[in-house]
């Protein structure tokens, strides 16, 4: 991904390689560039709203509500479709944003890599003048910058527009809201990236537009689901221990919970309940329990697990890359690993 | 300037009807000493055959003495090639065979194909240029 | 070494894994050797046929020979370097003329102006395209094959390369266009002393354009040299089949009317006249050859074994 940084030829008049090869590029996928600055535009405006009219029409509604809506006042009015209005668009924007992944995943499978291996217009660029890596280089490289970009812009202003619902709006969702979770932060960024690498192995294993199509969706989805499964992992959680009479409690993402007995150690919890509930707290004594405890990450931790899950994706990113130039070299000729290129 | 015309099914080399296209033409006075042959680009691009051929037929011609190549200019004509004049002794000579032959009951085909044997007999050197030819 | 334009020295290819499959098809032979031990030398501002039957390795050779190919074993260099070191000076023009389909034959130029600037001749582009009538605005799909083809080779010549693979370029087109870009072809050649390699089934197509031959089959290389020089390596004969001994000749065919017997052979002395020998033409040579599998090929590198 480094190979825009060459030198520009001193015996090219008007543009240097780099511009050149940006331009083919562009030429070749004019409409993916303006289908990407079209969705990235009206997300803005979606955001924006989001962030402005609609949270201040909502914000406004519950305070209608929670002024003349408590429980035996008679006129309780509030303007419920500004609810249901900012719900809906900030459900909708949030999983658009989820799916950004998938969709740059199954373009670069498909449009990007796959379809040019299966009709030869990979092969008619190679022998036009620019090389496998090259061509593979500047494939990844101008799409990255852009998703790049346009993820980030997204992040940002959804993170502006969740951060100002807090406290405003009775339903806003909470930080580790999984759909939120991901829109909120750099993560959202390193999956779209990471998307775009598996679409692009996806296109050099198959050579086939549509297979390569579903196995990019089939690889991004696999990364969105490690990512998941990591995130909780990737910090030290926070202990939590409460009385058997007060049950859980905790405000953040659960990692593990369940009994702790007197000599401290963590047994399972038979899902009773609290000492309140009948017969439980002969079953606790019998278990020799004495509290319930919960490993957690609590707010405080959103910036270590946003980093840290990104960093986790940007390695992957960076290993799917690695494999993709690597099984390209060893399809085709290389000058300098032709040795190793033999089967 | 001359244009060849190649035909591919005549049964003679390409390169040996280039030979003889040209030869035809000093003899018609198509192509007179000083006039340029065509390059071999020219020749090749009409025609769709490898320039090999075209260099091989001109180099042939520069072994006659009839062309010379002149370094970065092109091929030029040395010398015509002067066919008998009509009223040379060999023509009348060959005029009153012709007439003997009719009067014997020979046909045009007749005299055609014992003049070709004739001419093989004779001229057996010449016959070098059609060995590329399969038939 | 710059007089080879190109060499291959036991050059082989297999296609086996699933996804390695070739697009043209060429892996003819079952999943396993598409090319093997492929020993040739091709010298600088030759003209060149690469020939044989369908699946027969000549896609996958010239593919090779221009670096969308790692080979299985041996190697393959072209222009004195390997095939990748040489893609700049290198022209190809696959089976299927692919093109990006979604661009106009103008901005289909630009494109190959845009990948090789260094050597890229917009004006013969221009001319080769301009030629076939086509109008700059048309989009690729919307080209007939014959036009596309004529647009492939309009970029692969107005990069002026040193080689030029031509894989069955002249299948889409009709006669008159197949004569006047071959005409085309012949005058890069003759202009830039180009070396041109093309491959073909149809032997007649390619009898008075190119000089050197490539007969492959089965995988593997059958004939490799100058045709003069192969033409001259052999002879057609014919004898009565009692008094006729063929046996210290390399028969390729023979065969048997009543009491006349036919034969194409690599005389190995002085063959007697009463066998009338004659010399083959081009494509009686090629057919014997493909009639007959079981033929000892005749390549540079056999005729040096047998001159030591």
């Amino acid at each position: 991904m480094t190979a825009l940084a060459t030198p520009v030829a001193a015996s090219a008049p008007q543009a240097g390689p780099t511009r050149r090869h940006l331009r083919w590029l562009l030429r070749l996928h004019r409409p993916a560039l303006y289908a990407w600055g079209a969705l990235v535009a009206v997300l803005v405006l979606v955001l924006l709203a989001l962030w402005g009219p609609l949270l201040d029409s909502s914000a406004a509604a519950w305070r209608d509500y929670n002024a003349s809506c408590a429980p035996g006042s008679e006129h309780c009015r509030y303007d419920q479709n500004a609810i249901i209005r900012y719900r809906d668009v900030y459900t909708y924007t949030t999983f658009t944003m989820n799916a950004l992944p998938f969709l740059v995943a199954a373009w670069s499978g498909a449009a990007l890599v796959g379809r040019e291996l299966e009709n030869g217009t990979a092969r008619l660029a190679w022998t036009l003048g620019l090389s496998p890596t090259r061509w593979l280089a500047v494939k990844l490289t101008v799409p990255a910058v852009l998703i790049a970009a346009g993820t980030s812009l997204l992040v940002l202003l959804h993170r502006l527009a969740w951060e100002a619902s807090q406290g405003r709006v009775d339903t806003a969702k909470s930080w580790y809201d999984d759909p939120t979770l991901h829109a909120n932060g750099p993560t959202a960024v390193a999956l779209a990236l990471a998307g775009l690498a598996a679409g692009a192995l996806a296109g050099l294993l198959i050579r086939r537009t549509l297979p390569a199509l579903l196995l990019g969706l089939g690889l991004a989805f696999g990364l969105y689901l490690l990512a998941g499964l990591a995130l909780p992992h990737l910090w030290p959680t926070v202990s939590n221990v409460t009385g058997l009479d007060t049950g859980y409690a905790y405000e953040g993402i659960e990692v593990d919970s369940g009994l702790v007995t007197s000599s401290g150690a963590h047994i399972d919890d038979p899902g009773c309940g609290t000492t309140t509930t009948d017969g439980c707290a002969e079953l606790y004594t019998k278990l020799d329990a004495t509290g319930f405890y919960v490993d957690y990450h609590p707010e405080s931790h959103y910036w270590p697990l946003q980093l840290t899950t990104t960093a986790l994706l940007l390695a992957v990113t960076v290993a799917v890359t690695a494999a993709a130039f690597v099984l390209l070299r060893r399809s085709t000729a290389t000058s300098h690993g032709r040795r190793e290129a033999a089967v | 300037m001359v244009e060849y015309r190649i035909d591919r099914h005549s049964g003679v080399a390409t390169y040996v009807q280039i030979v003889q296209q040209t030869k035809q033409a000093l003899r018609l006075g198509l192509l007179r000493p000083g006039d340029k042959l065509p390059t071999a680009r020219e020749v090749v691009e009409a025609t769709a055959i490898n320039p090999n051929t075209v260099l091989k037929a001109y180099r042939e011609l520069e072994r006659d003495g009839l062309v010379e190549a002149r370094r970065g200019l092109g091929t030029f004509v040395r010398r015509g090639l002067s066919t008998a004049p009509a009223d040379s002794p060999l023509r009348a000579e060959l005029d009153g065979w012709a007439v003997r032959a009719r009067k014997a009951g020979l046909d045009h085909d007749d005299v055609a194909a014992l003049f070709i044997a004739v001419l093989d007999t004779h001229f057996a050197d010449h016959d070098q240029h059609s060995q590329g030819d399969p038939s | 070494m710059t007089d080879t334009a190109m060499a291959a020295t036991a050059l082989g290819k297999r296609f086996g894994r699933r996804w390695g499959l070739p697009r043209s098809g060429e892996a003819g032979t079952g999943g396993g050797w598409a090319l093997r031990d492929c020993t040739f030398r091709l010298p600088a501002g030759r003209v060149c046929a690469v020939v044989g039957p369908n699946g027969a390795g000549k896609s996958t050779l010239l593919a090779l020979a221009a670096g969308l190919l790692a080979p299985s074993e041996g190697r393959v260099t072209v222009l004195g370097t390997d095939p990748a070191s040489a893609r700049a000076r290198v022209g190809y023009v696959a089976q299927d003329k692919p093109l990006y389909p979604q661009l106009t034959v103008a901005e289909t130029l630009l494109v190959g102006a845009d990948l090789n600037p260094a050597r890229w001749n917009a004006e013969a582009a221009e001319r080769i395209v301009s030629a076939g009538d086509l109008n700059p605005k048309a989009r690729i799909r919307t080209l007939s094959g014959g036009q596309r083809t004529r647009v492939a080779l309009a970029l692969a010549l107005a990069k002026q390369p040193e080689l030029l693979l031509l894989d069955e370029p002249m299948a889409d087109l009709d006669p008159l266009a197949r004569h006047e870009l071959m005409g085309t072809l012949m005058s890069q050649a003759a202009q830039h002393g180009t070396t041109i390699v093309m491959s073909s089934h149809v032997v007649a197509e390619l009898e008075d354009s190119c000089d050197h031959l490539l007969l492959v089959g089965g995988g593997r290389v059958r004939l490799a040299g100058e045709i003069d020089d192969l033409l001259a390596a052999h002879a057609r004969v014919s004898a009565l089949s009692e008094a006729a001994d063929l046996e210290p000749h390399t028969v390729v065919e023979s065969r048997v009317t009543g009491r006349q017997l036919t034969a194409l052979l690599r005389p190995a002395g002085r063959l007697p006249d009463d066998w009338r020998p004659t010399r083959p033409s081009l494509e009686e040579l090629v057919l014997a050859y493909l009639r007959n599998p079981q033929a000892a090929p005749l390549t540079p590198a056999t005729s040096e074994e047998s001159a030591v």
